[in-house]
C-alpha cells in the first residue's frame, strides 16, 4: 500500500465482525486490533492512541455514544466511524452529536466501509496537512487567535475557547480562503465527507457556534458572513 | 391499527362528554326542582296575603275560598292547605330522588365504561409497545450476524483468499447461520412461552438420558472452545415434566454455560443431580465470566445479555434464560442461579418435581 501506515482500532463485542472487520483493514494495509468492552476500550486509549476509531454502539461495558463522549472530553481527537444495527436518524444524530465523523449501519458493504475508512483519513491527512504547511498552525483575525493542532483558541475578549474537531475544520476550510465564498456542500464535503446529515442546515448550526465564539457582534457578524443561498465566506478583517 | 386507536379514542372521549353532560344534568335538574318548589310558595304567600287583604276588606270567606282552592281560608285566617304544603315537599321530595336514582345510575354506567375503556387502551398500548420493543430487538439481534455473514461472504468475493483462510471464512459463516437458526428457534418458542401457547406435558422423564443427548450435540463445539463438559447424573433419576421441555432447559442452559467459558480461553462446565426428596435437582456450574450480583435480577430477562462483550454474543440472544426460567415454571420447577462474582464462574440450579414412586 502507497498510503502511510494507519492505526485502527475497532471497538466491537461481536467477535466475528470485529475478526471480519480487522482482516479487511489488515488487508489494505492498515495496522488494526479489536476490543469488545467499552470500558476497555476508553482504558486502551488512556496509554495508546491510533488514527480511527471504529465504534459500534451497544457495546457491553459502556455504550459506543458515551465511549466517544468520554473520548472526546479528554481531549482526545481521533475520527469516529460509528458502525451499528442501530440505523435509524435519531441514532445518527445521536452519534455525530457525541463527537462521531460518519455512521455507516449494519449490515454493511464492505467496499463502502472501506470507502468511507478512507474518507475519514484522507478528511484527516488534509487537515493534519494544512495545519502543519500552510506557514502556520495558528489563524488570528481581528484579536482572535485559533490554534488548529490544540483545537483551542482565545476570542477578541480574551476568553478561551476549546474548539469541536469540526468547529475547527469547518474554520480551517474557510480560513483557506479568506474573503471567497466557499459553499456549504463544499464544507460538507470536505469536513464530513459523505451524507451523514440530513441536510445543509447542520453546517450553518456550526457557522452559528463559530461567530458566538469569535464574533464581536455575533448578530450582525463581520468575519464569518452568509452568502445568501450559496455559502459563506470568511473576512479576517485585514482584506482592505 | 390508527383508525381503530382514534375511534377507541372518540368512544372514551363521548362517554366522557355524556358522563359530565350527565352530572350537570342532576345538578341542574336538583336546582330547578328547588327553584319550582320557591317559586311555588311565592305564590301562596302572594294568593295568602292578597286573601287576608280581602278578608279584611269584609270579602266572605267563603268567595275567598273559591277563588283560592290552594289555601285554607277561615273567618280570621287563612294559610296554605296541609294537604298542598305536604304534597308540595312530597313532590320535591320524589323528583330529587328520582333524578338522584336516574342520574346516579346513568353516572355509573358511564364510569364503569370509562373505566373499561381506558383499562382497555392501556393495555393495548402496553402490548403494542412490547411487539415493537421485540420487533425492534429482534431485527437488532439479527443485523449482527447478518453483517458478519455479508462481511465474510463480500471478503471472498472482493479478495483472492489462500484455501484456508476461505476455509476459515466458511467455517465463521456456518457459524454465523447457526447462530441465527438458534435465534430463530429461541424466538419461536419464546414467543409461545410467552402468549402461552405451548401445550406440556407432564411425565416421567430420566434425567441421565436427557443430559446426555443434550450433552453430545455440544461436545464438538466445546472442545473447539477447550471446554471440558462432566456429566455425573444418577441412572435411576426421573423428573416429573415434559421430555421436550427438558431437553429445551438443559440445552439453553448448557449453551449459556458454554457462552460463559469461551471468552475466558476454555475451562470447565459441570452437570450433577440430586434427589430431594420431592425435587430433583440439576446443578450446573461453569468456570466462566460469571455475573456480579447486582445483576442477578436481570439473568432470566428477555434480552438481557450481561457479557455479550465477553464472546457470548456467538450464539446469544439473550433469550435462552428466559426460555428457561418460562419452561421451568410452566412445568412445575424454578431455577436459580448465582455467582461469586465477574470471572468466578456461576452456578445454576434447576428444581424438577420428582417423580412419586
Amino acid at each position: 500500500m502507497s498510503e502511510p501506515l494507519y492505526r485502527v482500532m475497532v471497538v466491537e463485542d461481536d467477535p466475528h465482525l470485529a475478526a471480519g472487520v480487522v482482516e479487511n483493514l489488515r488487508a489494505e494495509g492498515y495496522e488494526a486490533d479489536s476490543v469488545g468492552d467499552g470500558r476497555k476500550a476508553v482504558e486502551w486509549f488512556e496509554s495508546h492512541s491510533c488514527d480511527l476509531i471504529i465504534l459500534d454502539v451497544m457495546l457491553p461495558g459502556m455504550d459506543g455514544f458515551a465511549v466517544c463522549s468520554t473520548l472526546r472530553e479528554r481531549g482526545t481527537t481521533t475520527p469516529v466511524l460509528f458502525l451499528t444495527a442501530r440505523g435509524d436518524a435519531v441514532d445518527r444524530i445521536r452519534g455525530l452529536e457525541a463527537g462521531g465523523d460518519d455512521y455507516l449501519a449494519k449490515p454493511f458493504h464492505l467496499q463502502e466501509f472501506l470507502l468511507r475508512v478512507r474518507a475519514i483519513l484522507r478528511r484527516w491527512d488534509w487537515y493534519r496537512e494544512s495545519a502543519r504547511t500552510q506557514g502556520s498552525d495558528v489563524l488570528r483575525f481581528a484579536g482572535n487567535e485559533v490554534d488548529f493542532r490544540a483545537f483551542r483558541g482565545r476570542s477578541w475578549n480574551g476568553e478561551a475557547q476549546e474548539l469541536t474537531e469540526k468547529e475547527a475544520m469547518i474554520l480551517k476550510v474557510l480560513a483557506e480562503k479568506p474573503g471567497e465564498i466557499v459553499s456549504r456542500e463544499d464544507l460538507l464535503e470536505k469536513v464530513w465527507g459523505y451524507d451523514v446529515f440530513p441536510s445543509t442546515r447542520t453546517v450553518d448550526n456550526f457557522i452559528l457556534r463559530l461567530r458566538k465564539r469569535f464574533e464581536r457582534d455575533p448578530a450582525t457578524p463581520v468575519h464569518f458572513l452568509t452568502v445568501w443561498g450559496v455559502g459563506y465566506r470568511f473576512m479576517s478583517g485585514e482584506e482592505s | 391499527m390508527k383508525r381503530s386507536r382514534l375511534f377507541q379514542i372518540t368512544v372514551l372521549l363521548l362517554v366522557v362528554v355524556a358522563a359530565v353532560q350527565d352530572g350537570y344534568w342532576l345538578f341542574d335538574q336538583h336546582l330547578r326542582g328547588a327553584e319550582k318548589t320557591v317559586s311555588l310558595m311565592r305564590l301562596y304567600d302572594q294568593q295568602s296575603a292578597a286573601a287576608e287583604a280581602m278578608l279584611a276588606a269584609g270579602v266572605p270567606a267563603a268567595r275567598i275560598q273559591a277563588l283560592f282552592p290552594d289555601l285554607s281560608v277561615s273567618v280570621d285566617h287563612v294559610a296554605l292547605a296541609p294537604e298542598h304544603l305536604a304534597g308540595l315537599i312530597d313532590e320535591q321530595r320524589r323528583r330529587l330522588t328520582q333524578y338522584l336514582w336516574e342520574g346516579g345510575f346513568f353516572l355509573f354506567a358511564l364510569f364503569a365504561c370509562i373505566g373499561v375503556i381506558f383499562a382497555a387502551l392501556r393495555v393495548e398500548t402496553r402490548v403494542l409497545n412490547e411487539q415493537e420493543q421485540f420487533l425492534a430487538l429482534v431485527s437488532h439481534q439479527f443485523k449482527t450476524p447478518l453483517a458478519s455473514l455479508q462481511l465474510s461472504l463480500e471478503t471472498m468475493s472482493l479478495r483472492q483468499l489462500p484455501a484456508e483462510r476461505s476455509r476459515a471464512l466458511i467455517d465463521r459463516m456456518l457459524l454465523d447461520l447457526t447462530r441465527m437458526e438458534t435465534m430463530v428457534g429461541q424466538i419461536l418458542d419464546s414467543s409461545r412461552l410467552s402468549h402461552g401457547r405451548m401445550e406440556l406435558k407432564s411425565e416421567a422423564v430420566l434425567l441421565d438420558a436427557a443430559v446426555t443427548r443434550v450433552v453430545s450435540q455440544y461436545l464438538e463445539r466445546a472442545q473447539t472452545d477447550h471446554i471440558s463438559i462432566e456429566s455425573q447424573i444418577p441412572e435411576q433419576l426421573q423428573v416429573l415434566s415434559d421430555p421436550i421441555a427438558v431437553d429445551a432447559v438443559v440445552r439453553n442452559i448448557l449453551e449459556n454455560a458454554l457462552a460463559a467459558v469461551a471468552p475466558v480461553g476454555g475451562g470447565k462446565v459441570t452437570l450433577t443431580a440430586r434427589s430431594l426428596g420431592t425435587e430433583i435437582e440439576l446443578a450446573v456450574r461453569d468456570s466462566g465470566i460469571g455475573f456480579r450480583a447486582s445483576d442477578q435480577s436481570q439473568l432470566f430477562r428477555k434480552f438481557s445479555r450481561l457479557n455479550a462483550g465477553a464472546g457470548s454474543s456467538y450464539y446469544g440472544t439473550g433469550l435462552g434464560l428466559f426460555i428457561v426460567q418460562r419452561l421451568m415454571q410452566l412445568t412445575g420447577g424454578r431455577v436459580s442461579a448465582s455467582s461469586e462474582g465477574l470471572g468466578r464462574g456461576a452456578e445454576f440450579l434447576l428444581h424438577f418435581p420428582a417423580v412419586h414412586a
